[in-house]
């Protein structure tokens, strides 16, 4: 499933009448089995963006092609982009209502002409990929779990559908390092097997080291995009790392100011790590 | 949540901003009174004039000002056809088995719908004009005199004003929360009537708890940072009435006068 966006734009009116372009003329292309990465400070319009990606509202300008089609004209069948399109929000867990566990996961799988037999094998799946017992776990009530495993839940919730594309919007805030370790192994996971994922995040050391593909958002406009490193290192030129700069080109920055002149390609810790070893190993490249 | 709620403060110094609060509050009521007061064609159109005027000098956009109107126009809709269709007047134009179109229902209809539509307006206009703090505050003074017959009257004054606060916040999330549901595949805008009073579950809970959620955060926070209750907090310094409250009064009170001697 590629998306393409043309000219995007979208603006509101409040009521004193003040009009506010949350996004604007934003033209990009996202491809089928891509990791796309969404960064930009708060409030620059990404939520409003994956909303509009996912169908959620109309643009004021512009238009969103999924495989060719436009998403927005009259007589697109909407009910069919909410089984391509997946999205995980933030906060996942407030979604959750169901009395059951296993009711609350099926929710989004009752219009998709399944059986029943296919309903529980589509939510046992959902649920063991969250890591659950099914059996254990399926006639709990929801709301009674912890904060953890809600959210586990709603996600599972979203890919019982099976959807081609994945948004999610900061997936990672709030966990802890381990937790997020997790969940960026099970995003990687998804990807791996043929899902398109996108993921809002402000976490730069994730977005640097799990996607390929990378939107910088800035007040409504799409500043930079472009292939992860390539858009990192742009970055880290234009406005001196102010903005956009990763902790291990942070260091390199550092040590570049004791005299240690390292590649300006390095980005993640894994590349730094790599470089620092060929430097105490062959001594020569510095 | 791309478009504000309606009836949310807008910052201005209009003349309308300026007044203080207890007069403004004072004066809805006495408005209120008016409206439901007319009867005749002048009456009407007196009140008509006085809620442009106020419009005019509130200086907010029309359509800011009338938007609650529009966002409840199909119940209103539905108030003016029940009066129309079984209201037991005179001149009865058409008749079908229970329903009776007749010209007093339409009347009445008209009026009913008129009255809700203007009380709205004027509502709308205290609440864009004022701060929620500056009507808790008012609301306060105001019901006073009830701390006479054993009514916590600062208690019930904070109660409105957190639930006026609130009315926003909930909107929003009701919003995130319907579209949460909606890429799950939820159909809110199903055709069958069954289907669709179903699919106000998985919206209805959500905004329960969250609304439990949050009261228990903000009673936390509200003890977190002192609050007790019946103990007399320090309140903003009043300000006396201006001429300009006492004016806005006067002129209130004498078209809530004009209306009853009109009518009488």
């Amino acid at each position: 499933m590629s998306i393409k966006i043309e000219k995007l734009s979208y603006s509101y009116t409040l009521p004193s009448g003040e009009k506010v372009e949350a996004l604007k003329d934003i033209t990009c292309s996202i491809e089928t089995g891509d990791f796309v990465g969404i960064m930009g400070p708060t409030g620059c319009g990404k939520t409003t963006f994956i909303q509009l990606l996912a169908g959620l509202r109309s643009p004021t300008g512009g238009r969103i092609y999924l495989d060719g089609e436009d998403i927005n004209v009259r007589g697109y069948d909407r009910n069919r982009l909410r089984r391509t399109v997946g999205v995980v929000f933030q906060n996942p867990e407030y979604q959750l209502f169901a009395a059951t566990v296993e009711k609350d996961v099926a929710f989004g799988l009752k219009y998709n002409g399944l059986s029943r037999s296919e309903v529980t094998g589509r939510v046992r799946w959902a649920l063991e990929t969250m890591g659950f017992d099914f059996e254990k776990v399926r006639a709990q009530s929801p709301l009674a779990l912890s904060g953890g495993e809600k959210r586990r839940v709603a996600i599972a919730g979203v890919i019982a559908t099976k959807p081609k594309i994945l948004i999610f919007d900061e997936p990672i805030a709030g966990l802890d390092p381990y937790g997020r370790r997790n969940f960026l192994q099970f995003i990687r996971g998804m990807n791996q097997t043929g899902t398109t994922v996108i993921m809002v995040s402000h976490n730069l050391e994730a977005l640097a080291e799990y996607t390929r593909h990378l939107l910088v958002l800035e007040q409504g406009r799409l500043i930079d995009s472009g292939p992860t490193r390539e858009v990192f290192a742009r970055l880290q030129q234009r406005n001196n790392g102010a903005f956009g700069q990763t902790e291990a080109q942070r260091i390199v920055a550092l040590l570049a100011e004791g005299n240690l002149a390292l590649s300006s390609a390095i980005i993640t810790y894994d590349d730094l790590l790599s470089a620092l070893k060929q430097e105490l190993n062959g001594g020569g490249a510095g | 949540m791309k478009t504000l709620p309606t009836g949310q403060y807008i910052p201005g110094d209009s003349f309308l901003h300026q007044l203080e609060a207890r007069a403004k509050i004072s004066c809805l009521f006495l408005l209120i009174a008016a409206v439901l007061g007319a009867s005749s064609f002048w009456g009407y159109a007196l009140v008509l004039a006085t809620i442009s005027t106020l419009l005019l000098l509130s200086g907010l956009p029309i359509r800011g000002a009338v938007a609650p109107v529009r966002r409840i126009s199909w119940f209103l809709l539905i108030i003016l056809l029940m009066n129309a269709l079984f209201f037991e007047g005179e001149a009865v134009l058409a008749s079908w088995g229970i329903f009776h179109l007749s010209r007093g229902g339409i009347e009445q209809g008209f009026r009913v719908v008129g009255n809700l539509v203007l009380i709205l307006i004027l509502g709308n206009l205290l609440t864009m004009t004022t701060l929620p703090t500056q009507v808790t505050t008012a609301l306060e003074s105001l019901i006073k005199p009830l701390k006479l017959i054993g009514v916590p009257t600062e208690e019930v004054a904070i109660i409105i004003s957190v639930a006026i606060q609130f009315i926003p916040t909930l909107l929003e999330e009701t919003e995130l929360i319907k579209m949460t549901q909606i890429a799950r595949g939820a159909r809110f805008e199903s055709k069958k009537l069954s289907e669709r009073a179903a699919s106000f579950l998985p919206l209805v809970v959500p905004i329960f708890i969250s609304s439990f959620r949050r009261a228990e955060e903000l009673s936390l926070a509200m003890e977190a940072r002192g609050y007790r209750k019946a103990r007399n907090r320090t309140k903003p310094k009043k300000a006396p009435l201006a001429p300009a409250d006492y004016t806005a009064l006067i002129v209130c009170a004498l078209i809530c006068l004009i209306q009853l001697l009109w009518r009488g």
